[in-house]
């Protein structure tokens, strides 16, 4: 009986360490110096209150509504996709930013960080991703 | 000044633009847009500039924003609007007409028509979707006069600084250009009824400064902005009697004091603003009239998002003039209740309830002519679709 009580422990703290993994990595442009981001400055890029990794001047682009968005979203701006696009629309309608651009999937993305300079994205942690950087958050 | 600016602003665009191996893609242009549709009954007075006691949907506003990013760091865009409100009808206005070049996060520079950043809604209070209420708190943001504050024709700087890890960060804004306004802007709406016509407009220099601090506390954000306005002084034309002058508006300063907090689903914000203001009709012929306000005004409001599509909200607004004698006339306590639905990112509708004390805001006295009751109740129903 014990030693199905621990098991049971044990499933389900490995259940709660799953759950609570990141499934998305943050990835830049290979011209980005920055090998790693804080939490604090990673959702002030993705709500537009900034532009800057490290030294590199940094556009955020998104992926659509699914499930790696939704959770990016979650766990590192804190809000819903509603809310988030909405923070955003105001930005655009007042003149204080353009609208990221937001790609159908994670290989469109990882291609369009692939091939412009600058860019930073979040896409699932099994996606391919040639020809672009990973960095860490701290 | 705003023909060097339009100058300026079209040398950048056509630099920006079609010089470059671009293609539509890379210059990343975006189209945007919202509308909504309003609905306004009263139990007493007609409110705003609309038959409101008899229910009113003359409440319409139409926007299209069109952008374009030639580098990271250059941007160029420009906001019409179409609006209709009560008798207020028909108008076509720019919002902004502007470039924005960010060098990094400590300094940027946005210049052409630009919103003019004070307090804390300013440069958002004509855009609806932004936020939960059908009207923001008149005391601070009155929607008849908005767009008297919204924008400039100059530049704004801005930018950001960390104070240190544990000191939070420190987001700056400064500006300063020219205010234009046309005769039929809702300042001058009681005036223009009473026959009085600013032929050439009323145009007027400004600046202003705001600070916003993102402080340690997540969530916590404090700040400060002044407003100042030159001496101004302008044509003025009563046809009526077939008189000319001048109106002139003293030199005036408008603090702004704010914070908002933001934590899980709740929203807390508070401003205090100060609006002091000296006007002189001057018409040949006519001893001089003076007109004398110094409006204070404060709000605390709260939100709350019961799910993520649907969010609730409660207010409390006042605003007093200092200047008239104690009474009714003198003041405005507004309490308000809100609701906000969004069926999802492009639609959404709003229900707000104000329960209305004192006159001093909000009334057109020419939709009263039988006079104005001290209280009355203000249902709003909206509808919004944004792209």
């Amino acid at each position: 009986m014990n030693q199905l009580i621990v098991k049971l422990l044990f499933a389900a703290a490995a259940a709660t360490s799953a759950a609570s993994a990141h499934a998305q990595m943050i990835i830049v442009s290979s011209n980005v110096k920055a090998s790693e981001i804080s939490k604090s400055d990673l959702k002030d890029i993705f709500s537009g209150a900034a532009s800057t990794a490290g030294s590199t001047h940094v556009t955020p682009i998104l992926l659509k509504a699914g499930p790696v968005n939704d959770e990016f979203l979650s766990s590192y701006i804190g809000k819903s996709d509603l809310a988030f696009r909405t923070g955003w629309r105001s930005l655009v309608f007042t003149g204080q930013a353009t609208m990221p651009r937001s790609f159908e999937s994670d290989e469109a993305a990882v291609d369009y960080v692939a091939h412009n300079p600058g860019i930073i994205a979040y896409v699932s942690k099994t996606a391919p991703h040639d020809g672009v950087k990973v960095i860490t958050v701290k | 000044m705003k023909r060097l600016l339009t100058g300026a602003f079209a040398v950048l665009f056509a630099a920006a633009v079609p010089g470059f191996a671009q293609t539509v893609d890379d210059l990343n242009i975006q189209i945007h847009g919202f509308a909504t549709q309003g609905f306004l009954y009263t139990t007493n007075n007609n409110i705003l500039t609309t038959n409101s006691s008899d229910g009113s949907p003359n409440w319409f506003e139409g926007v299209v924003n069109i952008s374009a990013q030639p580098t990271p760091k250059l941007r160029v865009a420009v906001q019409g609007r179409f609006e209709s409100f009560g008798n207020a009808t028909n108008q076509i206005s720019l919002d902004y007409a502007n470039a924005d070049y960010k060098v990094n996060d400590f300094l940027g520079v946005r210049f052409g028509k630009v919103k003019s950043p004070s307090g804390l809604f300013n440069e958002m209070q004509d855009i609806d979707p932004s936020y939960m209420w059908s009207l923001l708190p008149q005391s601070v943001y009155p929607i008849g006069s908005r767009n008297s504050v919204l924008s400039h024709f100059g530049g704004v700087v801005y930018g950001r600084v960390r104070l240190g890890k544990h000191l939070g960060k420190l987001e700056y804004r400064g500006w300063a250009g020219q205010r234009v306004l046309n005769s039929g802007d809702g300042y001058f709406v009681p005036q223009v009824e009473k026959g009085l016509i600013l032929p050439n407009g009323f145009s007027v220099p400004v600046s202003g400064a705001a600070l916003r601090w993102k402080t340690p506390l997540t969530g916590l954000t404090l700040g400060i902005s002044d407003y100042r306005q030159q001496h101004g002084n302008a044509l003025l034309q009563y046809p009526a009697f077939g008189l000319s002058g001048h109106e002139t508006i003293e030199a005036l300063t408008s603090p702004n004091f704010f914070g908002k907090y933001e934590r899980g689903r709740w929203m807390l914000a508070a401003e205090r603003s100060r609006v002091p203001a000296t006007v002189t009709i001057a018409l040949t012929g006519v001893p001089n009239s003076n007109i004398f306000f110094d409006l204070r005004s404060w709000y605390a409001m709260a939100t709350y998002k019961v799910t993520d599509k649907f969010t609730v909200g409660a207010y409390n607004s006042q605003a007093f003039d200092r200047r008239l004698p104690p009474g009714p006339a003198h003041y405005q306590k507004d309490w308000d209740v809100s609701g906000r639905y969004d069926f999802n990112q492009f639609i959404y509708v709003k229900a707000e309830q104000h329960f209305l004390d004192g006159t001093v805001l909000s009334y057109d006295t020419n939709l009263n002519l039988g006079g104005l009751k001290p209280t009355s109740k203000l249902t709003i129903l909206k509808v919004g679709v944004s792209f």
